[in-house]
This record gives structure tokens, sequence and C-alpha cells, in this order.
């Protein structure tokens, strides 16, 4: 929580010489965080942001606490002064019972009130409402302004209402009911839901928004002669819920969200009495109301030295670590190995355990006094993730020759999923999507890839290549977890063979072995014409051209190539071992060879390899029309060849392809 | 006899001719072939010759074979001398090989990656699409607590979410090893309900997890400053501040000295711009809550640890000055290809 405070009010509470500077940044280190300091007159103003799980220094007080603690251990003399729970509240009995509150269970920690009868209203003191200002408060009149004050001085709200507003002064602390409406003190009106805590005023008219806001029909203005001032603590979870739905964030609903210490109650109270007969005249009224159903039992949470000292890291001696405890306000009893610790009020929902107490004392000590220690954890070998491996090959690899890598987002939107011909329905989608661009997560890389080529057209004149390596998303029905697909896409624009070369060069770098690709008529939503890539028998993925409808819907002039590769799949087939050849005494003999055929390439190549064993090497020089031109390499591991053994080959070949 | 001079003095003169006409060193390694190899011109002259009967005649082509062997020799050192005085234009500019390029955050990950490697960390990869359990509630995290209001979290479903943190891989690294040791760096995608110019909805964080008897928070601090030190530079400082997280006791929040104004607070005299008093944020660490520990299977009797989840990004914007971080997210070539 942020709260401003000014240094004055924080010396109200703590004497020591350290300036601002001195205050601030020590502090800082071991405590609530002073992340900004002002200077306004002669003051100070500080930015102050008190850890979540310690609202009790989200006050002048709680702040000027740790900071005693704190400013010790530094050696700079400080000192915790004007402790209110050292103050005994005394309150008058016998005054006559001017108001009765009926509260339902399980919405208040406590509630104290009192009524107070004949004050003038008039503006506050020039200190009370400078310091209200500097505290970005607003001044209103001597009495609401006691409210805020003490709430910037102890953390704990009050409110107080004109007496003479409520129509009946027989008060009810309920759940609200669904529908109900409330104007608060900013004029706002507000429409509740069934559980927000109110105040009704026995008329059925809603006075107070409890924890958050108090209600316009009560509202203490310049005619107000009589007022309730009421110090509750209500359910935390309750405060937060409401506050969170009505996005009102008030300094009150904050602290009351975080439950602070229900035992500031009556001494609060007690200081706005003072004040209220101080500032605005006044008697009180009625005898003191206070409900405390919460009864917390001690909490005693031992600490052994020896324990300690190994979770910190180095020795600190047993006195030290009592007396910083004290200086926080721990109780305890002592033994030769341990102290059992007593937990004060202020600190009762934060510490549990041995750890919380091992915090306290480390943070107090100084983090920045403890020296750094590399760990000796050594773990017992493995293997690196293949997948992981895999990746960071092949980024290198593809970077390497000229591709670009970019990260889009897992999210993508309907509109995307729609243009490139996918179904909704496959896709795992949002609950709480932040907008509708980032409403479903991916099952393929390549409509986000499109939309790049489409963003960069016009932006490079050379062949745009890019990639991505990211997870796919893949409904599993059976389970509640998705599978998570490490995936490749790479998107080029040059031509399909040169592609294809990469792609194969690729495969080869991460040594697949037994590559080849299959032409198949569909492939998948997204080509037209395409291979599917295997090794051996896995499949490893797709390679081909974007169909000319997914290209027009979403405005790509280009016709670029498209390979998507699974990479559990290429890890599953890599092989990390290598295969020595020994080198052939023999060099291979080398000819073009020209064959004419209708059929595929590949199937060419195919039969001119079936000719001979002899034949080690077929390279694709170049086609014209039906006529093929290949680069073939005859040779023998144990002799050299005769011209007339190849000549017998090529005949064959020919043979098999004249078309 | 005269007929064979005369043929000695052919030979000359042809010689004379293809010297006159090679330029270059590779033509004299042919004439050399031409004139002196084993069916070269003087060869073929010895053959042909009466040369046993006719002392005079060996003598004649033996002097020929020596002129012709000066002559080449001679004529290789004036070419290649000439070679050498060849004109480079060296300002021609060189054909480029196209250029790719690794992304931003691939190489920050790689760097993240090789620094705690060196450290003898595992790298991990756990699920970005997580059950409650191992992502809030197995981490201290109860299902009514205030630390589930934040609005950052996306849902898939009611009970999955897309992780807005990596600390889920806390347990199920503590699944998968089932005992300590365990020293892991799990680096993943992470997302939340946020964009500005500090935040992305999906971002990178990476997440250390340290188990062992012994483990304390000196060792937090060893690591953290190892890895400050390695990744920003060697003069960086590192301190903690007190935090509050659900799945660690103590927390601390990590501050390291900031770089534009070397941790002085100051830029010419005035409050840097970049830091909050010479210091910048560099996420949360802590010692492992030991309700977390036993999630995980072990007991906190046994073992203590911590952990520690900072952003790539961050630590990627905290270290190149970029001013936006949605940049890093851009697919404009002309911007990526600067990396």
């Amino acid at each position: 929580m942020d709260i401003v405070l000014t240094d004055s009010s924080i010396r109200k509470f703590l004497d020591t010489s350290a300036n601002s500077d001195v205050l601030s940044q020590n502090v800082s280190l071991c405590g609530p965080t002073f992340d900004r300091t002002k200077q306004i007159g002669d003051d100070y103003v500080y930015d102050i942001e008190a850890i979540t799980n310690r609202i009790d220094t989200a006050s002048a007080m709680g702040v000027a606490r740790e900071a005693a603690a704190i400013l010790t251990q530094f050696n700079i003399p400080a000192k915790f002064i004007n402790d209110i729970y050292q103050e005994k509240p005394v309150f008058r009995p016998g005054l006559p019972k001017q108001f009765h509150f009926n509260i339902e269970k399980s919405l208040v920690l406590r509630f104290s009130a009192i009524a107070i009868e004949n004050i003038s209203i008039k503006p506050s003191p020039k200190d009370v409402a400078l310091f209200l200002e500097n505290c970005g408060l607003r001044p209103v009149n001597n009495c609401v302004d006691i409210t805020n004050e003490l709430t910037l001085l102890y953390g704990m709200p009050s409110h107080i209402f004109d007496l003479d507003k409520l129509a009946v002064q027989n008060l009810t602390i309920r759940p609200s009911v669904e529908g109900e409406w409330i104007t608060t003190l900013d004029d706002e009106k507000h429409r509740l839901v069934a559980g927000d805590i109110v105040i009704e005023d026995g008329s059925g008219r809603l006075v107070d928004l409890c924890g958050i806001m108090g209600g316009q029909v009560a509202e203490v203005d310049e005619h107000t002669k009589n007022i309730l001032l009421i110090v509750p603590a209500y359910e935390p979870k309750k405060i937060r819920q409401t506050s969170l739905r009505l996005q009102k964030r008030t300094v009150a609903a904050q602290l009351y969200e975080k439950q602070p210490d229900p035992e500031l109650c009556l001494p609060v109270l007690y200081k706005a009495v003072q004040l209220i007969k101080e500032r605005a005249g006044g008697e009180i009224s009625s005898p003191l109301f206070d409900h405390y159903p919460l009864n917390l039992p001690a909490k005693l949470v031992p600490l052994e030295f020896e324990w300690l000292n190994n979770f910190i890291g180095i020795e600190i001696n047993p006195e030290t670590v009592v007396s910083i405890l004290a200086s926080l306000g721990f109780g305890g009893t002592l033994d030769s190995h341990q102290i059992t610790c007593t937990v004060p009020s202020w600190r009762y929902p934060d510490i549990n355990i041995k750890e919380d107490l091992a915090e306290e004392v480390a943070r107090i000590y100084g983090y920045f006094r403890l020296p750094s220690n590399l760990p000796c954890v050594n773990l017992p070998s493995e293997d690196g993730d293949p997948i992981l491996n895999a990746e960071r090959t092949l980024k290198r690899y593809l970077s390497d020759i000229g591709y670009h890598e970019i990260y889009n987002s897992s999210l993508v939107s309907l509109e995307l999923l729609e243009k490139t011909g996918l179904n909704p329905e496959n896709h795992l989608k949002l609950n709480n999507a932040l907008s509708q661009d980032y409403e479903y997560l991916r099952t393929s890389l390549v409509p986000s890839g499109l939309m790049n080529h489409k963003h960069n057209q016009g932006k490079i004149d050379e062949p745009l290549k890019t990639f991505e390596i990211a997870n796919c998303y893949l409904k599993n029905n059976d389970q509640e977890l998705p599978f998570e697909v490490s995936t490749l896409t790479t998107i080029s624009n040059e031509n399909f063979r040169k592609v294809k070369g990469e792609v194969e060069a690729l495969l080869m770098k991460v040594r697949v072995p037994d590559i080849s690709f299959k032409q198949v008529k569909r492939v998948n939503t997204f080509f037209r014409a395409g291979s599917e890539i295997f090794s051996g028998k896995q499949l490893l993925g797709h390679l081909g051209l974007v169909k000319p409808t997914i290209l027009r819907s979403i405005d790509l002039q280009t016709e670029p190539v498209v390979t998507e590769i699974n990479l559990s799949h290429l890890a599953g087939q890599m092989s990390t071992g290598y295969n020595y050849q020994p080198i052939s005494e023999y060099p291979y003999i080398v000819e073009n060879i020209t064959v004419s055929s209708h059929q595929p390439l590949g199937d060419i190549i195919h039969t001119i390899n079936s000719a001979s064993t002899l034949i080690k090497e077929i390279q694709y020089l170049e086609s014209y029309h039906d006529r093929h031109t290949f680069k073939v390499s005859f040779g023998s591991d144990a002799r050299n060849l005769q011209q007339s053994e190849i000549n017998v080959i090529k005949d064959t070949i020919l043979k098999c392809l004249s078309a | 006899m005269v007929a064979k001079v005369t043929e000695i003095e052919q030979i000359r003169h042809e010689l004379d001719n293809d010297l006159k006409k090679s330029g270059s060193s590779a033509d004299v390694d042919k004439l050399r072939s031409k004139y002196l190899g084993k069916q070269g011109v003087v060869n073929l002259l010895f053959r042909s010759l009466p040369v046993k009967t006719n002392p005079h005649l060996g003598q004649a082509i033996n002097e020929l074979k020596n002129l012709i062997k000066d002559r080449l020799s001679a004529k290789l050192t004036e070419t290649l001398s000439h070679a050498e005085q060849d004109i480079l234009d060296v300002t021609v500019p060189g054909q480029i090989i196209p250029q790719g390029s690794l992304h931003l955050v691939t190489q920050a990950i790689e760097d993240i990656e090789n620094i705690f490697l060196k450290l003898g960390f595992a790298r991990r990869r756990y699920p970005e699409v997580e059950t409650d359990w191992y992502y809030a509630e197995g981490l201290n995290i109860p299902k009514d607590h205030p630390a589930r209001d934040d609005q950052e979290t996306f849902y898939v479903t009611d009970n999955t979410v897309l992780t807005a943190h990596t600390s889920n891989g806390q347990l199920r690294e503590m699944e998968l090893k089932k005992t300590p040791p365990i020293k892991m760096i799990n680096i993943g995608k992470t997302y939340r309900r946020q964009t500005d110019a500090t935040h992305t909805p999906m971002f990178h964080q990476f997440e250390g997890l340290v188990i062992e008897k012994g483990i304390n928070i000196t060792h937090l601090l060893g690591v953290t400053e190892y890895f400050a030190k390695s990744y920003f530079g060697q003069e960086r400082q590192t301190r903690l501040r007190p935090h509050h997280f659900q799945f660690t006791e103590p927390s601390f929040e990590i501050d390291i000295t900031c770089g534009v104004c070397q941790g002085t607070g100051m830029v010419h005299k005035l409050p840097c711009k970049v830091c909050k008093s010479g210091w910048l944020e560099l996420g949360g660490a802590g010692m492992v809550h030991p309700n977390v520990l036993r999630n995980g299977g072990l007991n906190p009797e046994n073992c203590s640890g911590f952990a520690f989840g900072w952003g790539v990004e961050r630590v990627l914007m905290m270290k190149s000055n970029l001013p936006d971080l949605r940049l890093v997210y851009s697919d404009d070539i002309r911007f990526l290809k600067q990396f």
C-alpha cells in the first residue's frame, strides 16, 4: 500500500537525530520503502510503500516504530515515543444510552462507538489542515479532519455521523441486499449487491458504506451539533470485495482490507474524543459501546538460534536477536538455545512461523551486512533437453542463412483465425481477454507469420525471410492442460527450390537422418501445394505454398514458401553421435547426363539412382521442357572404374528415361 | 648437320615468340612442359638426332636446354613481379551475404542461460497453460487470498491460467527431482493483462530455484551478485530489500546499481531519470516457503532453498536502454535486423 506522510508526523513518534535523508535511506533498506521525498516549507513529504502484509507500517506511528529499530542498528540514536498502545483509555460510566447497534455475525472484528454533544464545527487549525493537504487529503472541518488525521497517524480509520440526522438511534450493521442504493459523501450513487457491509439507521436508510466511505444522509456539516464517532474493524475480505467491485480505493478501504489491529480501536477512539473536545468543544454523552467478538489467543512462535544462523548464513549473537525482536514489540521467554516469541497484536496476522521471525531479525540486522556466497550444490549429470538444444541450433542456423527471427504473441484474434481458414473451436480461448486482438491461443505460427510479411511489404527490397520458434497449444480433450508443442515456422519470399534446399540443409545440420519429401494433395489448411517432410517414417512437418484465398484475405501481395516443423518430433530424430565414413581412395568420375521424362524430378532421380550401386551422387542442374540435366558421380570404394562400365550404366539410364 | 643446327635455331625462335605471347605464370608453366616436359620439344630433339655419334650435337642441345631453362625462369620472375603490381580497386563494394537476425529476446535468454549454466543450473521449460495448483494454491496462495484479486492473470478455464509468472516450475521441478539437490533455471513465456511502455501482454521470465540442505540467504545473495555482474558488468552492485510474496519467506526485492548514474542517483547534478536514487529494481526473490517445499513433496526440516523470478525483457531493457518495451515485439524487419 502506498501512503503519503510528512516527516514531522513521523517524528511525533520518533526521537532521533537522523535527518530526512538518513531516515529515508536507511529505513528503505530494512523496512518500508521511501520512494520519493519532497520538501514543502520546512517539512518533508514522503511517498512510502508499506509492504503488502505489513499494514501496521502504513501509518506515521508504524513507520516510526520500524525506523527506531532500524536506525539503532545503524548506530544512530533513535527512540520510539508516544506509543498509543501504552495509553490506557478511561471512559466515564453511567451516562444515558443514546444509541444501539445490532451487529450481524462475522461482519466486524471489533466495533467501538461513542456520542459527543454540543460541538461547534469550524475549520481545523492551520497546522492540521496543512498536514492533511501535504498528505494529499482535503481538509473538511475540525471534526472530520480529526478522523483523517488519526488514520494517517495510527493506521486505523474512524468515522463520524451527525447524530441528529440518524432517524432512530437504533443502528443495524448488516450485509446489503442486492439492488440497494447508497449515496456516499463524495456525492456518488452506488448500487450494491448482496453482501456489502452497510449501516442502516433504523428507518431503512443506509448511512454508511462500511470501511469504504460514509453515507451522505448523515454527513457532518457546519450545522452539526451532536455526533456519533465510530472506530470499527471490519471483516477484511468483505471490504476488499466491495472496494474492488465499486473501484472505490479509499485510504480506509486499503487499510481495512489488510486487517488493521483491532487493539487500536479504543486508543484511537479515545484520542479522537480528546481532539474533538480540544478543537470543537463538546462533551461525551454516551457510554462507550465496544463490541469485540474477535478473541484471539496469545500467539507464541519459537525461534532456535542455531537454526536462525544456518538459515541466514551468518552468526548473529542471541543478545542481538533478542534486542532486535524487542525493538519491534515482540516479547518472549528466553532459554539457552531459543527464544519463544509472543507476537504483538499489530503483527498477529503476518507472524506465524520461525521463518517470519528470521525475516524480522535478518532485515533489521541489515541484509546489506550479509556476505555473498555461491552455493556448493552440484547436480548429478543429466542430458540437456533435446528440444531446447534443437531450438538453439536451429535459431543460430536460420539467422546465419538470412532469416530474421520474430516473436509474435501466443494470443491471436478471432479475425486472424477466420482469415486464415482456421476453426476457432479447435483453439483454447481466454475467459478474460484484454482485447479481441489477444483472445485465442495459437495452434499454428503460420497466421501471425503471414501477418509479419504483410506488415513488412514495401519496407525492404531483399527477399523477406522470417522465422519463429514458439509453442502451439493443442487441445487435449482428455486432459485439463493442452499439449504445448514447440514449433518452427519459416516464411520466405525466395523460390520453392531454394527454401527446400535450406530446409534440407537445416535438417542435416541437426543430424536428422533419412530425410524425404512426400508430395501430398491436401497438406493442411494453409497450403495449396506442398509436401510432407519425413525423417524415416516420422512426419516432421510441412513445406509448401500458401493458398491464394488466404493471401488475398490478409492482403499479402507475395506468395511465400512456408515451412512448419514440429520440434518435438524433430528432436526425437536428431542423432548426437558421429558416423565415420572412410574416404574412397579411388576418385569418382563425374559426367553430365541429360534425360527426357514427364515424371516428377524426384522420380527421375530415384530411377537414375537405382540404375547402379556405382552411382554415388546425383546433382540436379537444369531443365528445359522435358529435358533434365544431372551431374552424376560414378565410383567404387574398391577400385578405379573403366569408362566402358560407366557407358553401360548411362545407357541403362537413358533407356529408362527417354520420353 | 647444318640442318640440325637450323632446327635448334628454329626452336629458339619459337621460344622467343612464345615468351613474348605469354603474360602469366600459368603461361610460363605451359611453356615449361612444352619445351622441357617428358614429351617436350627438347626431349624429342634428343631422341630424333644421333646424339651418341655426334657429341657436338649433344652439347648444342644441352646448351639449348639450359638456355630455355634460364629464359623460362627469367620470364616467370618477370610475370610474378608484374602480377604483384596489378591494380586492385579495394574500394569495390563487397558482395554481401544476406544477414538474418536473432531476436533480442533470444539473445537475452541465451546470455542468461549461459550465465546460469556456468553455475551448474539445469535449464528447464514448464507449462505456460497451468492448473491453479501449480500456479497458485500449491504456491501458498489459497483460493480466497487477496493476491488472487489482482486483475493481471488470464484465465483459460476456471481452474487453468496462462501463467503470469514462471514459479509454477518450482513445484514441477520438485516433483521431477523428488529429492534435493535441485538447481534449475526455468525460462519461459509469461502473460499479464496489461499493456503500456513497460508491459506487454506476453513477456518472458527466468525462474531460479536452488534447494539443498544448508541453503541460506547468503547463497541467494551470491547467485544474484554473480548474475548481475556477469550480465550487466563487473562494476554493478546488488542489494536486497524486504518484500512480501506468499511463496517465499522471507521475501526480497532485489535492486542493482543504475548503469546510467553509476549508482550515484545524480547525472550532471540533476536526479537520474532512469532510477530511484541510484538503484534499479531487478525483481523478486526469497527463501522458499516451507509450505511450498511440503507441497512439492520435500521436508522443510531437511532442506531449504531460495527462488527468484525475474523478467527477461526487464533485464534486457535495463541493459540496452531501449525506450519502449513494445518495440521489442515489433515485427518491423528494419528494427529487427539491427541486432
